[in-house]
């Protein structure tokens, strides 16, 4: 069961905008990405191979502008649920390369906030999503990301 | 690295498997991308995690889904993720294998463009899945048809 019915935090956060932050990309943080998570596509850590794709350089990864979201950096909303919180998970969409010398900006804003009934009882999820939007104005990713609450074992006893 | 092509795959085609091991130094290369020296965290740090109550150092989210993510990105260098949705249903540790697996669940060209839809998994030795998620991937077609 899926439900926002009484669910007690700040409705105020909806749908409203939070700067997290400008960002520029240098061809360094973009391989020591890369080589930290062991990516091997040549197209984001081999710069003749990547100069040779569509691309005609070394592009970031997929994931790389998770480095700039960071979940205890979002605004309380003052969600009164629950004595346990955990990242339940994320989904990013890669919209358009993020290159070496782009300046993105993230901007985070409460998508969502639900309930949700399961075995182990009530859990209520917050869904920020950000959108992260290179100089020219081209939105290069977009990341939701989803933080549960629920009671612990201990104080459902 | 091959190149993959969309004429080259069918639904149910299985992807990977790949087996990864993190360690910390990796861990702690990862949290410094951005600049700077990690502190002790239960990403960083085994008695750090226990005074959590976790088993020892885990992996960061954000890691876990990036690794996932190379199933795809180092299946072929043709291949460009467009979309991945995970959950993370369990700690991922440090040190122990993981496999990366996949399966594709649908192919379809949208708006022009060759595309896979995939499930894709990360588990433990015992089995256990400890991320699951879902991926959007393009790929070129080997004859052109725009």
């Amino acid at each position: 069961m899926t439900t926002d019915e009484g669910i007690s935090y700040d409705r105020s956060f909806l749908g409203k905008d939070y700067s997290i932050g400008k960002f520029e990309i240098s061809r360094r943080m973009i391989i020591d990405f890369s080589e930290a998570t062991g990516e091997v596509n040549p197209i984001y850590v081999n710069e003749e191979r990547a100069a040779a794709s569509e691309y005609g350089s070394i592009i970031a990864p997929p994931t790389f502008c998770n480095l700039f979201i960071n979940g205890g950096e979002k605004p309380d909303i003052k969600l009164d649920f629950g004595d346990i919180g955990f990242f339940a998970g994320q989904a990013i969409e890669s919209v358009a390369p993020i290159r070496p010398g782009d300046t993105i900006e993230a901007t985070t804003h409460l998508k969502d906030v639900y309930a949700k009934t399961g075995r182990s009882g009530k859990m209520v999820f917050a869904v920020w999503e950000t959108r992260f939007v290179n100089q020219r104005g081209d939105t290069v990713a977009l990341v939701d990301e989803s933080f549960v609450r629920r009671n612990s074992r201990r104080s459902q006893h | 690295m091959k190149a993959l092509y969309y004429e080259d795959v069918e639904i149910g085609d299985d992807i990977g498997p790949q087996e990864r091991v993190v360690n910390v130094a990796q861990v702690r290369r990862f949290l410094s991308v951005r600049g700077g020296t990690p502190g002790a965290s239960r990403f960083t740090d085994d008695e750090y995690a226990k005074n959590e109550g976790l088993a020892g150092a885990i992996v960061p989210g954000a890691m876990n889904i990036t690794i996932l993510s190379q199933l795809l990105t180092g299946w072929a260098e043709t291949v460009r993720l467009k979309k991945v949705d995970v959950v993370f249903r369990g700690m991922v540790p440090h040190d122990k294998p993981l496999t990366l697996s996949g399966i594709i669940t649908d192919k379809d060209v949208v708006d022009g463009e060759p595309r896979l839809e995939c499930d894709v998994f990360m588990q433990n030795d015992e089995g256990t899945r400890l991320v699951i998620g879902n991926a959007i991937v393009a790929l070129p077609m080997r004859i052109d048809g725009s």
